[in-house]
């Protein structure tokens, strides 16, 4: 624009700055816009927010202002100045908004007409967060001299607990005597997050006097809360904000002199909290600590014990105590197969003042036994963090024998019964059997027989025997061929078999030779079945040449006889007469091959 | 003199061995099971067993409520006398007490046809009928080789490659039943639980647990740790210190 007016020539300057003086409102730019004092508030915090325009509108509409609380507006405020020949106008609408809640809040758009047209304010974006201690600022309200008259205070029990202890949350308003208080809002619970939290019920606010930074105060215990933290470390624990309606006197007195009160409103937060939770120690700690913490009696209880095939039994598991008895589970019995065992019931009986849970909870199962026979049920082990000792305490129960009296004992032993296989039987109305009387008893580990020295050597030995035998049958078949061998063994068997008395006598000279003769007339009597009667050398020699035997032969013969006769009355020595029996031998020998 | 001395010791021990079996049977009868067990575990300790001895032990343990040594014991009475219907029976009433419920999947096929055939003898069994087979194929073999009958030397023939045959058979099923025993090894789990891993460390995940007097097969082992299956085929690492073998 203000490169066209140099352009323009200086005639017409004059008549066009009338012009532009003349629509100077409408040249300009109209601005509505939404200013807010800061984004980002503390819930008890207060936030401004201005509906400034630069053209004079009407029909003002405001937003709702949803999540606040108008604590004062709306104020209106028009200027109007000439600087310089320039007018400049400013109207804005203001407003004093307290935030109700927490979180992220929009203020919608406001609306207004100017010049027959609707302008509109971008919505704004407002971040609330939790209560903030608020710097004591003598603007803010400065007509109220009550800000050190309130005070709301958090107590904790215990700065640094372990996890599963009871620590309790005491939240007291301190307020003084001057004061009066006739209204409270709670703006903010506090979220108790990573603790298991429990509020006592307080039925009716009880004044009582205390002490605030040592000095009088009456003081009204407003919440009690159990917190038992889940988790170690740093935990916060958020402020508890309070809106409070007070009546605060002023300096004015009314017409009877008593001092006026001003109604007013005021917000009190205690300050957030940060406790150090420390873990429970790991030394000693048992593989199944199920977290329970505090101080406990741990039973396990059947309804009986001997009971009848059918009956049912009750078991059980109670932990009776101090401590957070809502926050562990109870150990599981651990139960023979052959027990039914159905899901436990559950049961607590625990109150919570404000030293922490107490009571009872147990966990109630029932058994049916299917069959006869003795179940034995584990002892069952409960372990608990002593917070007094700062031990683990471990309670196990006794073990617990069921007795099922009668009943079925048939049952498939090694159970199978999906493939319908039925292993085993044990027949009704078997026993337990009792012990064995008798017993052989062996050494350990006994050789095995099979592969071992005798094994082999009793499976090869038949089949070494096999060539054996072979071998033997085969020599005794050739020894049998041998014809001739064989006879001169016969013959020499014979030879001897008559000998065998002269060999006697052999060192009897006398009775030898009687011997010898003898023995040789008794092999040919023998072999030719000749008579004694006819036993002359003659006929011996005859007999003998017609039975095809040599003649030197049989002259060898007849010479040994007649020298057996000759011998016996003559002197000879010992070496003849081995001589005369060996020639025996052998003469025997050719007649017995010979002779035919 | 040495030997009467040495066989005098050796009769005398034996002596004391049954002197305390008959002890403990009358602690048995007294109720007195500890007692009895001790005077058992004396036997055993003196390298002496039966299964008689193991049986009466189980007993006392079953009576004490204690699974895995009853289980235990049972079991190494049957694995001297596998068919004893006694065992079998007091074994199920310990098999009761257990908390595991193992399934036992039936073994089908050839390869169960073969076992239950050779698991009719122990090996040993088998080996003395190889040895007699052995013997009589010799026989067999004398009077096919002496006879002068035709037929008889025919029939004595035949029974000779009969024999072959069944000492073959025998001796194979001899082998084949030895190696399964030497490959099947149950043992017992004698912890109160037990995790069973699905590698052999701890870090590894569970793939089940096991209680006590649970029955299971050894496989290979690494370190502290041994592979075992169960009776249902499910399988799994498991330190060796919570199982004890039966053999």
């Amino acid at each position: 624009m203000n490169t066209k007016k140099k352009i323009l020539s200086t005639a017409m300057k004059k008549y066009l700055i009338l012009f532009l003086i003349s629509f100077h409102g409408l040249w300009a730019q109209v601005q509505f816009e939404a200013k807010v004092s800061k984004n980002t508030l503390g819930l008890n915090e207060r936030l401004r927010i201005d509906f400034t325009m630069n053209a004079d509108g009407d029909n003002f509409s405001p937003p709702l202002f949803e999540g606040f609380r108008i604590i004062a507006g709306p104020s209106q405020q028009v200027s109007q100045s000439w600087v310089n020949g320039r007018s400049s106008f400013n109207k804005s609408y203001s407003y004093f908004l307290l935030p109700t809640q927490k979180g992220a809040l929009i203020i919608k758009q406001a609306a207004v007409e100017i010049n027959g047209q609707i302008y509109k304010t971008n919505p704004i974006k407002i971040n609330v967060t939790a209560a903030v201690p608020q710097p004591r600022d003598p603007n803010e309200e400065p007509q109220i001299s009550a800000n050190d008259a309130i005070h709301l205070v958090a107590e904790i029990s215990k700065g640094n607990p372990y996890v599963n202890e009871p620590i309790t949350v005491v939240y007291k308003l301190y307020f003084s005597y001057n004061i009066g208080i006739t209204n409270w809002r709670e703006l903010n619970k506090p979220k108790y997050n990573d603790f298991w939290s429990q509020n006592i019920d307080i039925k009716q606010l009880v004044a009582e006097e205390g002490k605030y930074n040592g000095e009088k105060y009456r003081c009204v215990v407003l919440r009690k809360t159990v917190l038992y933290p889940q988790k170690s470390g740093k935990l916060e624990i958020e402020p508890l904000s309070l809106d409070i309606d007070v009546q605060v006197p002023t300096n004015r007195r009314n017409f009877f002199g008593q001092v006026q009160v001003v109604q007013d409103n005021k917000r009190v937060s205690a300050g957030s909290k940060t406790i150090t939770v420390k873990p429970l120690p790991e030394t000693g700690k048992p593989i199944d600590f199920s977290g329970a913490v505090g101080r406990f009696n741990f039973s396990v209880t059947p309804s009986k014990t001997s009971l009848k095939n059918g009956e049912s039994l009750d078991l059980k598991v109670v932990a009776s105590g101090t401590g957070n008895l809502k926050l562990f589970t109870l150990p599981k019995p651990v139960v023979p197969n052959s027990l039914e065992m159905y899901d436990a019931v559950h049961n607590e009986k625990v109150n919570t003042p404000l030293s922490g849970m107490n009571g009872q909870i147990s966990d109630s199962y029932t058994i049916i036994p299917q069959f006869k026979g003795k179940y034995p049920i584990k002892p069952m082990t409960f372990t608990y963090f002593d917070l007094s000792l700062g031990k683990y305490k471990t309670i196990t129960s006794p073990e617990i024998v069921i007795n099922v009296l009668d009943g079925p004992t048939t049952e498939n032993a090694t159970v199978a019964s999906n493939t319908g296989i039925t292993k085993m039987k044990v027949n009704a109305g078997e026993q337990f059997r009792f012990i064995k009387l008798k017993t052989t008893l062996a050494a350990f580990h006994k050789k095995d027989f099979l592969g071992s020295t005798l094994f082999y050597i009793l499976t090869f030995l038949p089949l070494l025997i096999i060539p054996i035998i072979v071998l033997l049958k085969k020599k005794k078949e050739a020894i049998d061929g041998d014809v001739a061998g064989n006879k001169i063994k016969l013959s020499n068997k014979l030879a001897k078999k008559f000998l065998s008395e002269a060999k006697q006598q052999i060192q009897n000279k006398e009775l030898f030779y009687i011997a010898l003769e003898k023995a040789m007339h008794n092999f040919l009597k023998a072999k030719l079945k000749i008579e004694t009667s006819d036993m002359s050398k003659d006929i011996i020699q005859e007999i003998l040449l017609s039975r095809n035997v040599k003649s030197e032969a049989v002259n060898n013969f007849i010479d040994l006889t007649k020298n057996c006769e000759f011998a016996r009355y003559a002197p000879s020595s010992s070496v003849a007469i081995q001589q005369d029996f060996d020639k025996a031998v052998s003469i025997i020998s050719e007649l017995e091959k010979q002779i035919s | 003199m040495k030997n009467l001395v040495f066989i005098f010791l050796l009769v005398s021990q034996v002596f004391l061995a049954q002197n305390s079996f008959e002890k403990g049977n009358a602690l048995y009868q007294k109720g007195n099971y500890e007692e009895a067990i001790a005077a058992y575990e004396s036997i055993l300790n003196s390298k002496k067993e039966s299964a008689e001895l193991y049986f009466n032990l189980a007993n006392c343990y079953y009576k004490l409520n204690k699974v895995a040594p009853a289980i235990y014991n049972y079991e190494k009475a049957l694995v001297l006398n596998p068919k004893d219907s006694e065992i079998l029976n007091n074994l199920l009433f310990a098999h009761k007490m257990t908390i595991d419920e193992i399934k036992v999947v039936p073994k089908v096929g050839f390869a169960k046809l073969l076992r239950d055939f050779t698991g009719i003898f122990h090996y040993d069994t088998w080996a003395w009928i190889t040895v007699s087979f052995a013997g009589l194929f010799l026989l067999f073999f004398i009077g096919y080789y002496f006879s002068q009958l035709t037929l008889s030397k025919r029939i004595f023939f035949i029974g000779m490659f009969v024999l072959v045959f069944l000492i073959l058979m025998s001796t194979l099923a001899a082998l084949f039943e030895k190696s399964h025993d030497t490959n099947e090894r149950p043992a017992i789990v004698f912890a109160e639980i037990a995790q069973v891993k699905s590698e052999p460390k701890s870090s590894s995940s569970d793939v089940f647990v096991l209680h006590e007097g649970a029955k299971v097969y050894l496989h290979e082992s690494i370190e502290n740790w041994v592979k075992i299956e169960l009776t249902d085929g499910s399988e799994g690492w498991i330190e060796s210190n919570n199982v004890k073998s039966v053999k």
